[in-house]
């Protein structure tokens, strides 16, 4: 990685962790969200199972949830949007990096600023849930491969997204459709196991599914070692994919990017 | 061999043509209709190394749009621009090593950051050595005084330190050529001087420069060039000096007399000048033709029949010809 990738992200970094307050919130919210979810499928699976999941790995699942979900919405999406419609997107042309890789830059570092925040909430949860533990220590090891691709899966939806202001001059509309797939396809909501099965096609047909069901299947082992495996490839290829539909419509929309006013 | 050349450099942008009011909006959203505006109109420009030059223009006569077309940052509708040799919007990355750009109502500072992480990140992107980077910031702080901001967050600069630091920031890689739009826009008068003997340093530096403004005090002061655009084509592109002797032909002198002035009879006296009246009714102002009568001339006889208390003679000014070259009333 080359210092300024290194550069960018580290300014991103600073810009997020800048803003205690909003940080201490997003802490404090985040930990709510994942209290009310562990209290409402509590009172659902009492002693039994639903989808698969005893009360035990719904805690572990839930709180994968937590920590994958602080990742995913901690990027630096709205700030990538304003510099687009506010017309600041014609400062970042001027510069010689590529936009692409410094937005990436930019986007990890935010994502990064969220991870002492996810960390603190999931250590604080474990402690006092004590969830079910990885099925073994390769599941471990292969779940954390799948927390690190969300990284750039996330760069990848949000980019896409952002680029879309160059058509529409909004963000709002697609940053709630975005988030709402992401929200539901992913499992975060609501597990895939519980969905209709042509339901749970469509997910698994999308990418957004690797943020929860993902890494939750590998460390509950809800998928052997060649599962894990494959799912993890599925994961990376849509990183790259994403990447490289990037690139594609960027080399198109640049051309016709407009920035009026002085 | 010309740092920029562009020829016959033209950008359209098509814009919604809507009507007012809700109807329109309603009729627009059903059946959306579109109207191609041109905003830069087959410009031809060429600029040597080391050249200070101006482009000026009224609002909206295509000042900005030109920039970002040779800038990398618009893609030509039609012609080609050449900087250094590139193509600035395919050889964007290539062609932005080399240039420094300012645009005065948008900031490249981040926002919520001390002014320093800014030019320490601009430093990394233009792969400054840390030597340079600290001689160059010692020579801003010199000219600029810029280390008294430079640990400030930049949303706490006022303008005039934000644009002192967004100047660091646009030549912090010491660019060849050098785009500033509207440097002193919002600035006071001790910021713009000092902004400008910095501009006029840079230039003795041999950097090329191009400086869009609506202030001609900034042009007179730092460019010998100007190149004067209205409804995006080249009203007038030359020296300044030139534009000054071709279209100022005139010059004028106010007198302070001791009395209130009779301007009719001085024009039946002296015809050969034109006459009018003063703000004050002791005030006279005198307009002679420069090539016809040298200001001794005139002042000799005046001042010996008028015997005047004082004095004061106005300097030719590009202002008034600019304003003229704007309204059509002059021509290239």
């Amino acid at each position: 990685m080359a210092s300024v990738d290194v550069a960018l992200a580290t300014i991103s970094f600073k810009r997020k962790i800048a803003y205690k307050s909003t940080w201490i919130f997003s802490v404090v919210f985040g930990g709510w969200s994942l209290l009310a979810g562990l209290a409402v499928w509590n009172h659902l699976i009492g002693d039994g199972e639903m989808g698969g999941y005893d009360w035990q790995a719904m805690k572990a699942y839930l709180i994968i949830g937590f920590l994958t979900s602080t990742l995913a919405w901690a990027g630096s999406d709205w700030e990538m949007a304003n510099r687009i419609l506010d017309g600041l997107v014609a400062v970042d042309l001027t510069k010689p990096v590529d936009f692409q890789r410094a937005r990436a830059g930019e986007y990890i570092g935010g994502m990064l600023a969220s991870v002492p925040a996810a960390l603190i909430g999931t250590a604080a949860a474990v402690v006092l849930f004590r969830p079910a533990g990885p099925v073994s220590p390769l599941a471990a090891a292969l779940t954390a491969v799948s927390l690190l691709l969300i990284f750039p899966l996330a760069f990848g939806i949000s980019y896409l997204s952002i680029l879309t202001c160059f058509v529409t001059q909004r963000y709002l509309g697609i940053q709630w459709a975005r988030d709402t797939m992401l929200a539901f396809f992913s499992g975060m909501m609501v597990p895939l196991a519980l969905m209709p099965g042509w339901l749970q096609g469509v997910a698994w047909s999308l990418p957004f599914v690797h943020f929860t069901t993902t890494p939750a299947s590998i460390y509950l082992g809800r998928v052997g070692t060649a599962g894990a495996l494959g799912l993890l490839a599925a994961q990376a290829a849509w990183a790259v994919g994403l990447w490289v539909l990037g690139r594609l419509i960027w080399s198109q929309l640049v051309k016709k990017v407009t920035v009026h006013g002085g | 061999m010309p740092i920029l050349e562009a020829r016959n450099l033209t950008k359209t942008f098509r814009r919604p043509d809507k009507a007012s009011g809700f109807k329109g909006a309603v009729k627009h959203l059903a059946q959306r209709k579109y109207k191609n505006y041109t905003a830069v109109d087959g410009i031809d420009l060429s600029i040597e190394p080391g050249e200070s030059v101006a482009y000026v223009g009224p609002n909206g006569a295509g000042k900005s749009t030109t920039v970002k077309l040779l800038t990398g940052i618009l893609r030509p509708s039609e012609g080609t621009v050449r900087v250094m040799g590139r193509d600035p919007h395919t050889e964007r990355i290539a062609n932005a090593h080399d240039i420094g750009v300012l645009f005065g109502q948008r900031t490249q500072l981040w926002w919520d950051l001390p002014v320093e992480e800014s030019l320490k990140l601009l430093k990394h992107m233009y792969g400054v050595s840390d030597a340079d980077y600290k001689a160059r910031i010692a020579r801003f702080d010199e000219l600029l005084d810029l280390g008294e901001f430079m640990p400030a967050l930049a949303r706490t600069l006022s303008l005039g330190q934000r644009m002192r630091a967004d100047l660091a920031c646009a030549l912090i890689h010491a660019p060849k050529m050098v785009y500033l739009d509207e440097p002193t826009i919002g600035l006071d008068i001790s910021v713009k001087d000092r902004l400008r003997a910095f501009l006029r340093e840079l230039v003795d530096d041999g950097t090329t420069l191009l400086l869009t403004s609506h202030d001609l005090a900034d042009i007179e002061e730092v460019c010998e060039r100007i190149v004067v655009i209205d409804k995006g084509a080249v009203a007038y592109d030359g020296p300044i000096t030139q534009l000054k002797a071709h279209y100022i032909t005139t010059k004028a002198v106010k007198l302070f007399l001791e009395e209130a002035a009779d301007v009719p009879a001085l024009e039946l006296k002296y015809p050969q000048y034109e006459w009018a009246a003063g703000e004050a009714p002791s005030e006279v102002v005198v307009t002679y033709e420069s090539a016809r009568f040298t200001t001794a001339e005139v002042l000799g006889g005046l001042t010996a029949e008028l015997s005047p208390r004082d004095l004061s003679l106005s300097e030719p000014s590009i202002e008034d010809v600019i304003r003229r070259l704007y309204a059509g009333e002059l021509t290239k």
